[in-house]
């Protein structure tokens, strides 16, 4: 098509327009079927984050028209406002706890399924379910009732002789119960390890089984090396999802993040800011503060790349 | 033309109306159908509708109506208010009203709601924000005390009558304790705020003063968690991790989990926590702070019916509420469940007919003499977040030893102070 266009052009009198009216002629199905998901993207996407980020700089309180307040929102956020260093904190320990045990466990349980056994489509089945059903509400007050005081976990403990605290009420542990909720979801991270581990080539490993190489070692040397780029990809993805999560603190906690806050995300307190309290501007303060946290996150992560993961060129 | 809508009749006819619109056809009934919409559950949606029917049976415009619980309504019409298609009715808390009153997104109603007949001077009362009317009080109700009959029969107590105090609390909570059965007596109230705000009362004090001010200091916030930690301490509540299990939901109560005999509530969810036990409930004022103190308790508008700040017809949606309060036929369809009706021949009229739970509540309202105070003013702005960010939050501390009582009792009463004054300022 472009080879045609280019040799009409010379001849055509109008020959931008004809140029145009094939290109389009060539490219408008493709952006009619494309156009529901602009309207989605500019509509539901752009616009309310661009108009966000205006709100962040008002009072905003959704019932009554925005004032302009400048800086005054960031500037609370950072001076006056002692929930907002408290949910810092638990979404900060959730994601430096729940991300590295969450790939950890993917790479094993991938590793076990790339050895090859019977049955392999169903345990990949079986291992990804809970990715499927993890955001869910359903699963969320499940798992109020695995960790409660008389739930599953303690009458399993009992046969042991041990009495459990109530996991999902107390501050010292209820955090746990949410992470264990994240590590639990290890599904799509373990397909896409599943798949990195099939590219790294078999002779490798005999080669280096030959050279009298433990499977350990092979799995320091050969496996892990290779696999960075798709380790540093799920390190990233998986990080931003951490970032984000919101449902099952606001579904266990019933939205207060109970007890003592400990379990107030950064987006559950974002969310009680813009819904309960009818702060809508500081909450789009508090939304472009987690953005840019992310933006700085996953930029260190690309900057420091580099240094470990080894791409195979 | 009534219009029911589920969560996902909702989802489907919202995206129907969307390709209407895309297609440019305005449905019929987006001319003639007030929107009505309400929080509550399906016990209340089914009476509700009934009545909407009932409405529109006798030649008025119909309704399209839609409920959520109270987590998901009010996200959702802070949303629609703020997005301009707020719904024509609206049913409104005591808590907001003043917030959405202030703000011009209901309307007063003094001039177009017509004669409600004889109508609760104090619920009307209740209904106002600078002396205007902004809401329609569907029903009176008062904190109550829950409790659980069969836990007292067990260990052969009596049920508290009306003039039980704190001393008695303590008693029981001995009485429960050497039971033995893992029952406490009472739940934690130490983060309730109606408890505080009746325990303040009876002191000659309140929570809120009409000027947007707390009505007592940080000695006495340290003096109430002082309180609850005694009982806390030797177990006549129940402790920190188990109350922390309430989430609020009727079904993860105190009572409904069996871990304590009594816990504080309001006198028309008598009707709701009774659908969810076996054991026989019942209902008592709160404890006395002594023997013949009364003044704490008043007869607070269970929740109101609002018009919409940006309603084309104001008169069609006040002509509903009128409706909805005064027609004796539809009062005996609602019953009890949003508190006692306020017009006197509504009332006088469903009496015979309520169940024995209903007219528990109902005489519990009616009768509850010396206990009743004054009406307080309506809540200022960020009441809430006190009640939510703070007063539940401190308690916590308190309970699961993280703050003693006395450092308690002093930060409420600072952060407090300092939400009031950033919210009224």
């Amino acid at each position: 098509m472009t080879v045609h266009a280019a040799d009409a052009a010379p001849q055509d009198a109008a020959s931008g327009t004809s140029k145009w009216s094939r290109a389009w002629q060539s490219h408008a199905p493709g952006y009619l079927f494309l156009l529901p998901w602009f309207i989605g993207f500019f509509g539901l996407t752009i616009g309310p984050i661009i108009s966000s980020f205006y709100l962040s700089f008002t009072d905003f309180d959704l019932l009554t028209s925005p004032d302009w307040v400048g800086f005054a929102n960031y500037e609370r956020m950072f001076t006056n406002d002692r929930t907002f260093a408290t949910s810092m904190r638990v979404t900060f320990t959730f994601v430096l706890f729940s991300v590295p045990l969450k790939l950890a466990f993917a790479l094993a349980i991938a590793i076990l399924l790339n050895r090859g056994m019977k049955g392999l489509p169903l345990y990949r089945a079986v291992f990804y379910l809970p990715s499927l059903l993890g955001a869910s509400v359903a699963i969320a007050i499940l798992w109020r009732q695995i960790f409660a005081g008389d739930g599953l976990v303690n009458q399993f403990l009992s046969i042991f002789g041990i009495v459990g605290p109530s996991w999902i009420s107390n501050p010292n542990y209820s955090l746990w119960t949410l992470i264990v909720l994240s590590v639990w979801q290890f599904g799509s991270p373990m397909i896409i390890f599943l798949a990195g581990l099939r590219q790294i080539p078999q002779d490798m490993y005999e080669a280096a089984s030959l050279d009298g190489a433990s499977k350990w070692r092979q799995f320091w040397k050969i496996t892990l090396p290779l696999l960075t780029p798709v380790v540093f990809f799920n390190a990233i993805i998986q990080t931003i999802e951490a970032f984000k999560s919101f449902t099952p603190a606001f579904i266990i906690s019933n939205g207060t993040g109970s007890p003592i806050n400990s379990t107030l995300f950064y987006t559950l307190y974002l969310y009680n800011e813009a819904f309960s309290y009818f702060r809508m501007g500081y909450a789009s303060a508090l939304a472009w503060f987690l953005l840019l946290l992310i933006a700085c996150f996953t930029a260190f992560s690309f900057l420091t790349s580099k240094y470990w993961v080894h791409y195979d060129d | 033309m009534t219009i029911r809508l589920g969560r996902r009749q909702f989802l489907m006819g919202s995206s129907a109306l969307a390709a209407a619109a895309a297609a440019g056809i305005s449905p019929a009934f987006a001319q003639s159908a007030l929107r009505l919409i309400f929080w509550g559950g399906q016990a209340r949606a089914d009476r509700t509708y009934a009545v909407t029917d009932l409405y529109e049976a006798a030649g008025n415009p119909g309704l399209e109506a839609e409920f959520l619980s109270w987590n998901d309504y009010w996200p959702k019409l802070a949303t629609q208010t703020a997005g301009g298609t707020a719904p024509d009715i609206i049913q409104m808390d005591y808590r907001y009203i003043v917030e959405y009153a202030t703000r011009n997104a209901i309307a007063p109603l003094d001039d177009v709601i017509g004669d409600l007949g004889e109508f609760d001077a104090d619920q009307l009362e209740g209904g106002k924000v600078d002396g205007q009317l902004y809401g329609i009080s569907l029903g009176a109700n008062s904190v109550a005390t829950l409790v659980n009959k069969a836990a007292f029969e067990a260990i052969g107590e009596a049920v508290p009558d009306n003039s039980w105090t704190y001393a008695d609390l303590e008693r029981l909570g001995e009485a429960f304790n050497s039971a033995g059965n893992g029952m406490r007596a009472f739940s934690d109230g130490s983060g309730t705020e109606p408890m505080l705000d009746n325990w303040l009362r009876q002191r000659g004090q309140a929570l809120y003063t009409a000027d947007n001010k707390l009505g007592f200091t940080a000695d006495d916030m340290v003096e109430w968690f002082q309180m609850w930690d005694g009982f806390r301490q030797k177990g006549y509540i129940v402790d920190a991790e188990t109350q922390a299990l309430d989430t609020g939901a009727p079904e993860s109560s105190m009572v409904a989990m069996k871990r304590a005999a009594m816990m504080p509530s309001n006198s028309n969810q008598l009707v709701i926590h009774q659908s969810i036990n076996d054991d026989e409930l019942t209902i008592s004022s709160y404890p006395r702070i002594a023997p013949g103190v009364g003044g704490g308790h008043y007869r607070k508008p269970s929740m109101f019916f609002s018009v919409g700040g940006s309603t084309a017809d104001r008169e069609a949606a006040a002509a509903f509420i009128n409706f909805f309060v005064t027609n004796p036929e539809a009062g005996a369809i609602l019953g009890v469940e949003r508190g006692i009706p306020c017009n006197a021949a509504v009332r006088e009229a469903i009496t015979p007919t309520l169940d024995e739970q209903s007219q528990i509540a109902l005489n519990f309202v009616a009768n509850l003499g010396d206990l009743v105070g004054a009406l307080p003013p309506s809540p200022p702005a960020a009441a809430g977040e006190i009640d939510l960010n703070l007063l539940r939050v401190i308690s916590q501390e308190v309970a699961f030893g993280a703050r003693s009582p006395e450092d308690a009792g002093k930060a409420f009463v600072e952060d407090a102070t300092a939400i009031l004054a950033r919210a009224n300022a």
